[in-house]
């Protein structure tokens, strides 16, 4: 976090100078006004008030400068460190191996880049905030103490109980806080499935039930809401009660000495106003404390993002990708998502340049693994997987994947327009080429009719295309590319089967003079092939022509029954 | 005295109400909180007598100073000191007792809104759903109550509190010296406008925070998702610089709010100064001519804050009141939507078994009262016209036809979730307008196929279906369907949680829970909305069997999207542009060569083609 703030340091010495005359300044206007009415008031001169005053005014405009300067930089340091560390740990996440982003939710992540640099930034802010804060409070102890030291005990004793009272209180009421949130997100999910769920509440006339539920949480939350309460009670009043104990040993002790001779009147005042300077700031050490362990916790949980290393990365002195075919060799290959969760036990199989292969396993059988293992989304555990004779992983990473068209089973396109999404591997190529793209992979047709063609915003927060239509804009995303080799990942599963045929005969075009490995169950899909791969148990058990294999191997013919009944939406058991 | 600060959201410009509109969301409030009203004026004499407590410190103070120390009079200063003392106890327990009376009642108000907003919600009708969007009515029940919450919670005793503070305070002052308040409330009408300006420039700054963080936040969680794409394509760096343009735009947006209080609280605080010089300088001067004792002055001075102070926090608070305001009015509008379909007064319970005639029925949607937004739902085209029909007890009969030919309309008009617009829909002889919403949800259910899970267990979930079921009685519903098989080898069976990872029920399971719910709620009439999703087919012969099973010896109106589940019931009812075309067996039908025989073409074409 250090070398986060490090930047701006100028900002910092800016902000610490600022700081010292804000105190300073704090500092002396109790002391002008205890002369004013000591020098000036009591002992009948004038011209000594009115100079007293003005000097006042000039103090405050210091002070009013000081404390813009001082809060503006401790703002500014902490949101430029906020913003840094964040867009360093999003560098840092779109760098990470696939392997990592399957064991986090991105929910998990949100949270990382959210909540938790949010807290650090909260910490940033109060530091130096506090840190003036707490100069002031030693130059008030130091003053009074000078002045009458008994009575700077008295009147500064009760103080810490202040202190203490903040941190307790923020201590106890975080975590019935969280409860609360918890109760009323719990109490909103039933309000949400009760909506969703309408015609099912309302067909079977189950409307008390749910109100039912409704109020069970609702007194949950009241439950709650009450604790939180309870507590509020017992510290806020606090905030007033101890610097008025302050204010009364002031007049009574300090009362006494003015009688006595010993203290001057003007004081009284001065110790009255450097009473209120300290509410504010001790509070504030104890809103420190309390701030600073949650964000200790979120700073911790960043940190521990950004200590992991990429494991797919450029090798030292890793190669450029040679010319070649796009031939692809899988030597014994050797893989598992975990230990003792093998899925490839030494698989070979070679695909030559400009072949298409069809790669059909039951569900768990590896085969999707086989087409992740290749553009390096994870590295192998033994053997070697070769691209044109050379070992991915002697190559570099960019180049590999530049070189390998993949799409993926579970079509994922931004919200952006249809032309960025097929753009995607060159944001620059040429609308004509985007359209050539479309054309290819059978999605012009459809994209030409959206209310703004190629203009037209889809994803997540925009037009809505089913199923086949998304997948027709990944092939074209894939095939803008123009790569070697061609991946794809059960790529035409929700094509309505009456088109089916239209892509089929698109992508025979695309998939010329490319090597291309279709994962498939579907027969349409796998007549694409020249060629039949069957994987079970991570090893190639069979090849051959669909025809071939269908005569011959009693495996296959199973395989392709089970995914007939198991739908074309099962998805490989992959974490 | 520097109290809590409240941080109040933004509140958005087309949600903050006029004068009229908040003048009668206050009166509205003020009658619901009719059962509160001793808390509330409780509340209000407690707050004031906290706020004497407070506000007697300083004049204590000046007592002491001009009976004590100016007198010399040692047991005067003692006087005030004692009361000084006993005045802060009293402030500190009245102080506990504001906060503890004001969170209570507040709390259980908001609990009985709670309530009664979410009867009211789910008792309105069907078309009301339909037309609303469930985030915006969740929304109703979440964000609005609340921003109520957070009123209650942070901001209404430090409302009337800083508002009888600064009052009471000013009373005081002038009281002591109308000269000397001339002088210093000459600084007030500048602090008053600058925390003016503050609050208006601040929230329209936060809104912008806010609109930015929703940007980054979007641009964060699509790098996220299409991470693997992203990578594949090798398109990170610029993704990273994508990223780098929201959140440098939030950044930018946080920044401009920090400029604005970098303006605003140097001014502050500079006031602050200013009046204690003010008070000195002037005080000084009158000290002099004798006009005000020195004790006067040091009142005074003590008294600043508590001008101040309120300003600014009265300021701040402003936007949580105009949030809370914004919230109740929405809710008001919520409770002020009557539901179309109501129970009449002097309503019947429909007898146990009848048949269900549908009369020379027409219908239409939209229509009704306008929204409370003002929204006019004008009467659309008639999706059917003057269809009659008869179902008599025990019989299976289908309604056919193609998307949109008006089938499934009918089957709602036949549990009421909609009214017709001309003819009757009657059971047992009682028209179902003049029966009880109880005995009609009874002896009429409809079962939307496509199972909707609420979180709970698969026993919960089937329980849907009569509320007051006993265990034996649900899982005699479950087996009565042949399902205690795929249900038993749930991880935990019928006490399997359906939301908890790892058990996710498929499509065809969450129809099998759907299905028996019916079979548990044992109507008189089943009206089945049958599932279009396509299941796999070792799933569908699952399902199909449960549906054999569950409409076996029962009366059963049942929206065929299938017409081998057409085929399986006593009468087909064929319905075409929103009129009852044909009815009659499967066989008579097909015979007939009219719209169903040509439907049946079809489909078999299309199962043959698939097949």
């Amino acid at each position: 976090m250090a070398d986060a703030v490090r930047p701006q340091r100028w900002w910092v010495a800016g902000g610490i100078t600022a700081g010292l005359f804000w105190t300073a300044a704090k500092l002396a206007i109790p002391l002008l006004a205890a002369a004013a009415i000591d020098d000036g008031m009591r002992a009948g001169e004038i011209t000594k008030v009115v100079t007293l005053t003005l000097a006042m005014i000039a103090v405050g405009v210091v002070q009013a400068v000081a404390t813009g300067l001082r809060r503006y930089s401790a703002f500014r340091i902490a949101l430029r460190t906020e913003t840094d560390l964040r867009q360093r740990l999003f560098a840092h996440l779109q760098r990470l191996h696939f392997a990592f982003h399957d064991h986090s939710q991105t929910g998990q992540l949100m949270a990382r880049a959210n909540t938790d640099i949010q807290q650090i930034e909260t910490v940033v802010i109060l530091i130096p905030l506090t840190a003036a804060s707490m100069l002031t409070m030693l130059g008030v102890i130091v003053i009074m103490a000078l002045e009458d030291p008994v009575l700077a005990l008295l009147a500064l004793g009760v103080l810490p109980f202040l202190n203490i009272a903040a941190t307790r209180f923020s201590n106890r009421i975080a975590p019935v806080n969280m409860q609360l949130q918890q109760e009323l997100a719990d109490l909103s999910g039933v309000v949400e499935e009760t909506l969703s769920g309408i015609r099912v509440v309302k067909g079977f006339g189950a409307e008390r039930l749910q109100v039912k539920r409704l109020e069970a949480e609702a007194d949950s939350v009241l439950d709650r809401a009450l604790a939180a309460a309870r507590l509020r009670a017992g510290f806020m009043p606090l905030i007033d009660f101890l610097p008025t104990l302050s204010m009364v040993a002031i007049l009574w002790y300090g009362g006494h000495q003015v009688l006595e001779n010993q203290l001057e009147l003007g004081s009284i005042l001065a110790f009255n106003l450097y009473i209120f300077m300290l509410i504010w700031p001790l509070r504030m050490v104890g809103m420190l404390i309390a701030q600073a362990s949650r964000a200790s916790a979120g700073a911790g949980r960043v940190d521990q993002i950004l200590a992991t290393d990429p494991l797919v990365a450029d090798r030292p002195g890793a190669s450029e990708l040679p010319a070649g075919p796009g031939d692809l060799r899988f030597e014994g290959v050797r893989f598992g998502y975990g230990p003792g969760r093998a899925v490839l036990n030494g698989l070979d199989l070679t695909i030559r340049g400009g072949e298409a292969v069809a790669v059909v396993g039951a569900t768990g059988s590896g085969k999707t693994t086989i087409a992740r293992l290749l553009p390096r989304f994870y590295d192998v555990e033994g053997g070697r997987v070769l691209m044109d004779g050379v070992d991915v992983r002697d190559l570099k990473v960019a180049e590999l994947r530049r070189a390998i068209g993949i799409v993926f089973e579970d079509t994922f396109l931004f919200s952006d327009t249809v032309r960025e999404n097929i753009a995607f591997a060159d944001p620059e190529a040429p609308f004509e080429q985007v359209q050539r793209a479309a054309r290819l992979s059978g999605a012009d047709a459809f994209v030409t009719a959206l209310p703004d063609g190629y203009d037209t915003i889809i994803g997540e927060h925009g037009f809505s295309l089913s199923g086949g239509q998304r997948q027709r804009i990944a092939i074209a995303r894939a095939v803008l590319a123009d790569p070697r080799v061609l991946i794809l990942d059960d790529a035409t599963s929700a094509v309505d089967p009456t088109k089916e045929h239209e892509i089929r005969a698109a992508l025979g075009e695309v998939m010329h003079g490319r090597t291309t490995l279709i994962i498939a169950h579907r027969p349409a899909t796998i007549a694409l092939a020249d060629r039949v791969v069957l994987v079970d148990e991570g090893r190639v058990v069979a090849e051959g022509t669909h025809e071939q294999l269908l005569a011959t191997s009693e495996r296959y013919r199973e395989v392709l029954a089970q995914a007939e009944t198991t739908g074309p939406t099962a998805v490989e058991a992959v974490p | 005295m520097r109290r809590g600060w409240v941080e109040a959201g933004p509140v958005d410009e087309d949600e903050k109400l006029d004068r009229e509109e908040a003048r009668r969301v206050l009166r509205r409030l003020w009658r619901l909180l009719r059962p509160y009203r001793r808390a509330v004026y409780v509340a209000v004499a407690v707050l004031v007598a906290q706020t004497a407590c407070l506000l007697a410190g300083p004049a204590l103070v000046r007592y002491g100073v001009d009976a004590g120390l100016t007198e010399n009079d040692g047991a005067a200063l003692n006087r005030a000191a004692v009361i000084f003392l006993l005045v802060a106890v009293l402030g500190l327990a009245l102080g506990r007792t504001a906060i503890w009376v004001v969170s209570r009642t507040g709390e259980r108000f908001l609990r009985y809104l709670r309530a009664r907003v979410f009867r009211h919600m789910i008792d309105l009708s069907t078309g009301f759903f339909e037309r609303e969007k469930t985030g915006r009515l969740v929304s109703r029940m979440t964000s609005d109550i609340d921003a109520l919450q957070e009123l209650i919670a942070q901001g209404l005793v430090m409302f009337v509190q800083n508002a009888l503070i600064f009052v009471g305070a000013l009373v005081v002052i002038v009281s002591m010296s109308w000269q000397l308040s001339l002088a210093v409330l000459v600084i007030v009408p500048p602090v008053f406008v600058a925390s003016r300006w503050f609050r208006r420039e601040s929230n329209r700054a936060y809104l912008e925070v806010r609109e930015s963080i929703g940007h980054n936040l979007a641009t964060l969680q699509e790098g996220l998702e299409g991470v693997r794409v992203v990578q594949a394509f090798g398109r990170e760096r610029g993704w990273i610089r994508r990223f780098r343009e929201t959140n440098e735009a939030q950044y930018e947006a946080n920044l401009e709010t920090v400029r604005i209080s970098a303006r605003y609280f140097p001014f502050v605080e500079f006031t602050g100064v200013l009046g204690i010089a003010v008070l000195v300088g002037a005080g000084g001067v009158m000290v002099d001519q004798e006009i005000i004792t020195v004790g006067t002055v040091l009142a005074f001075v003590l008294y600043l804050n508590n001008l101040f102070e309120p300003i600014q926090q009265l300021s701040q608070l402003y936007n949580t009141l105009q949030s809370a305001g914004a919230a109740l009015h929405k809710l008001f509008g919520l409770l002020d939507t009557d539901p179309a379909v109501a129970e009449r007064p002097g309503a019947v319970d429909l007898p146990e078994r009848g048949a269900l005639v549908v009369g020379g029925v027409s219908f239409a949607y939209g229509g009704g009262p306008p929204d409370t937004d003002g929204t006019v739902h004008p009467e659309g085209p008639l999706v059917l016209r003057d269809v009659s029909l008869a179902v008599e007890p025990g019989e299976r009969v289908a309604l056919v036809g193609p998307t949109g030919a008006g089938k499934s309309t009918l089957a709602k008009l036949m549990v009421r979730f909609y009214d017709p617009k001309g003819g009757t829909i009657a059971f047992g002889g009682v028209d179902l307008r003049d029966a009880t919403l109880a005995s009609l949800r009874e002896r009429i259910v409809l079962v939307p196929q496509e199972g909707f899970l609420f979180a709970g267990t698969v026993r919960d979930n089937i329980r849907v279906g009569r509320a007051e079921a006993t265990d034996a009685e649900v899982e005699a519903a479950v087996r009565a369907l042949g399902l205690e098989v795929i249900f038993g080898a749930f991880p935990d069976g019928l006490d399997t949680e359906v939301r908890e990872r790892g058990s996710r029920l498929s499509a065809g399971e969450k129809q099998l829970v759907s299905l028996a719910r019916a079979a548990l709620a044992d109507p008189a009439l089943l009206v089945l909305d049958e599932a279009t999703s396509n299941l796999d087919p070792g799933t569908e012969r699952q399902v199909e069997r449960a549906l054999d099973l569950l409409t076996a010896h029962r009366t059963v109106v049942v929206v065929a999207h299938r017409l081998s589940t057409a085929a399986r019931c006593n009468r087909i009812a064929v319905v075409d542009e929103g009129r009852l075309m044909e009815v009659g067996t499967h066989d008579e039908l097909l015979e007939r060569r009219g719209r169903y025989a040509r439907l049946f073409a079809a489909w078999d074409a299309g199962q043959a083609r698939s097949a």
